[in-house]
């Protein structure tokens, strides 16, 4: 390998050349590194630098773990943003799950317009959320597409789906459970394409049907698949913040109903230019998703997805 | 892929194969084996494969294609009913949206503002993963894992900081370029913390990685520095990552919401989904030029989808599954 030659030259001590290629090496990786410096590693520091003052349009007094203690008491935090985002993931995670494993195990076959039915399913993940929010905000509104489907088939539901307390959150669900599916069947269909022949060939010589195939060898096969699409989606589903800041406009409303976590953020640093308190839910939800990757990790090792 | 040499992101890595060598069919279970009396119960198979994929098709494209009917419709058409097609067909929801609710100029905005990151992305990325993949330097490793890790760092813990650097730090340094008077909350700012990305860094690398050693050392024998290798070697072999990367790029910003909805304040720079949302939250119930909007954000994605879909894939595991 390249590094170990590398080493082995470098023991002989450094030629002219050797170090003319360093100095490209770090000549082309400086703006790209300086760059990463600057807006990624710093900022992790910064942040939480930033959670210890009471800052608000200016840098106030040093509070210490005052912010925390804050957002600790903060009921909209926990009774709405907190409880939404984990509503959602809890039931959007395994929709999309279901929806992409389905898609994709129905396009993994051989057949005609493969690649057509791919692109089909895969091309709502692509569009623009906002495109989409105002589409399906449209389609759910109380005189909507869907309303009038249901009056055809003899469910009358006069109020548009988004700004219904009850109904907000789980048409949101509804909406990214169909988006998101598209990008969980690429995934999967990775995985699936990772199973050898000779499991399909083994299990069709002892007689299984499709449906008992499915369950008996593709779908326990598929486990590492599973994982690393479960944490992808819990970490993409923790930070969901464009639908809810569409749909619910940014106050996440009809009445916080779809206030998320992200939106939260959104609100108290840039709504109310609470800098501090917005650095704080920042750190609290990095916590979060770091903690979820790190369990992901310690149990299940290197996220793979074949 | 071997898995000593590459970082721990194997989705990365298959997405990456994905793309760079084309579909695999193997494992297809839809395939006939060759036993007898299966022939039959495949063909059953593959005709409830068929409709399944059929219908799940058309339900997936009604949401578009309700919004295209209505985007050519009358306000009072959309109030009058449910009809499949425009009862009068008409083009007032696309002039509204552009010449009313200036569309037009936030197209421009997001062509400028996704066009900037893209070719910025391709530029730095394409010369830093030429280094990381073959120059060799002390600290190579180290600091290509300092870059995959930014991938760990949500953006939601950088708003706040960034926004704060933006507004304090950033318009000081810059007084020393010769730049004065400038300022970062607005479409400067957006393109500044986009300039590069560890996903095209990783791309490129990978990419590069492939690309057989001969033709470099024919190019060093002729006697080619690094940057002229780099420029007439490596960078014609790369294209199909390129692709990838730039693809990946434009999509991505061409769509953003997160830091455009928080630095773009003035209204004149405006994306198409900023201005969406705005549009959104002024006249919930003006459908023709809210639909045309939206047609106009999908389109530009949707064609690259059509002419270059195999290089979408790349973006799958960069960008994870967002909602």
């Amino acid at each position: 390998m390249a590094v170990a030659v590398g080493k082995r030259r470098q023991a002989r001590g450094m030629t002219n050349e050797r170090l003319r290629e360093a100095l490209v090496g770090y000549g082309f990786i400086a703006l790209p590194m300086a760059f990463f410096l600057l807006f990624f590693i710093f900022p992790v520091g910064y942040a939480i630098y930033i959670s210890r003052y009471d800052w608000q349009i200016f840098k106030g007094p040093f509070v210490g773990w005052g912010n925390y203690r804050t957002l600790y008491h903060d009921s909209v935090f926990w009774h709405h943003a907190v409880r939404n985002t984990l509503v959602y993931t809890a039931f959007v995670v395994p929709l999309e799950m279901a929806l992409g494993l389905a898609l994709a195990v129905v396009v993994n076959q051989s057949i005609r317009f493969r690649t057509f039915f791919r692109a089909a399913f895969y091309f709502p993940s692509l569009a623009a959320s906002a495109a989409i929010a105002s589409i399906a905000t449209y389609i759910l509104a109380s005189d909507g597409l869907f309303n009038t489907i249901l009056h055809h088939l003899g469910y009358h539901h006069t109020n548009a789906w988004f700004s219904q307390q009850s109904t907000a959150l789980p048409s949101i669900i509804g909406l990214n459970a169909w988006t998101t599916s598209g990008t969980v069947m690429l995934f999967y269909l990775a995985a699936l394409q990772a199973i050898p022949v000779d499991v399909y060939e083994a299990a069709a010589i002892d007689g299984a049907g499709a449906w008992r195939t499915f369950w008996k060898v593709t779908f326990p096969l598929l486990k590492p698949g599973h994982f690393f699409v479960a944490v992808v989606s819990v970490i993409g589903a923790l930070q969901m913040f464009d639908q809810a800041f569409l749909i619910g406009t940014p106050s996440g409303g009809p009445n916080y109903s779809t206030m998320t976590m992200v939106l939260y953020l959104y609100n108290q640093a840039i709504g109310s230019i609470k800098f501090g308190y917005g650095a704080t839910i920042g750190v609290v939800l990095f916590v979060f998703i770091f903690t979820v990757t790190l369990i992901q990790r310690l149990l299940f090792g290197r996220p793979e997805v074949a | 892929m071997s898995s000593g040499e590459h970082p721990p992101i194997a989705p990365l890595a298959a997405a990456e194969e994905l793309v760079l060598e084309g579909e695999t069919a193997k494992g297809a279970p839809g395939a006939t084996y060759g036993i007898p009396g299966r022939e039959r119960g495949d063909r059953i198979r593959t005709a409830i494969a068929y409709a399944v994929m059929f219908l799940v098709a058309v339900l997936f494209a009604i949401p578009f294609l309700w919004s295209v009917s209505t985007s050519f419709r009358t306000l009072a058409d959309t109030l009058a009913g449910f009809s499949l097609l425009p009862r009068h067909w008409t083009t007032s929801g696309y002039h509204e949206a552009f010449h009313t609710f200036s569309f037009g100029r936030y197209t421009l905005n997001s062509a400028i503002i996704a066009g900037a990151i893209t070719l910025s992305n391709l530029v730095l990325a394409s010369l830093g993963g030429y280094a990381f993949a073959r120059l060799r330097f002390p600290g190579r490793e180290a600091l290509f894992m300092l870059v995959l890790g930014t991938l760990m760092i949500p953006d939601q813990l950088r708003l706040v900081p960034i926004y704060l650097m933006l507004v304090n730090w950033i318009p000081g340094w810059v007084v020393h370029l010769g730049w004065h008077d400038a300022s970062f909350i607005n479409r400067d700012g957006v393109i500044l913390i986009q300039l590069v990305s560890a996903t095209s860094l990783f791309l490129m690398r990978q990419y590069f990685l492939t690309i057989p050693r001969d033709l470099e050392e024919a190019a060093k024998l002729d006697g080619a520095g690094y940057f002229k290798t780099y420029r007439k070697v490596m960078l014609p072999l790369a294209g199909p990552a390129l692709a990838a990367v730039g693809i990946l790029m434009f999509q991505g910003t061409w769509n953003a919401l997160f830091w455009p909805a928080i630095l773009l304040q003035d209204k004149n720079q405006f994306t198409i989904p900023i201005g969406i949302a705005n549009f959104h939250f002024a006249y919930t119930t003006l459908w023709p030029p809210l639909m045309a909007a939206s047609v106009l954000a999908i389109l530009p994605v949707l064609l690259l989808f059509v002419l270059f879909q195999r290089y979408f894939v790349a973006g799958v595991a960069a960008v994870g599954v967002k909602g």
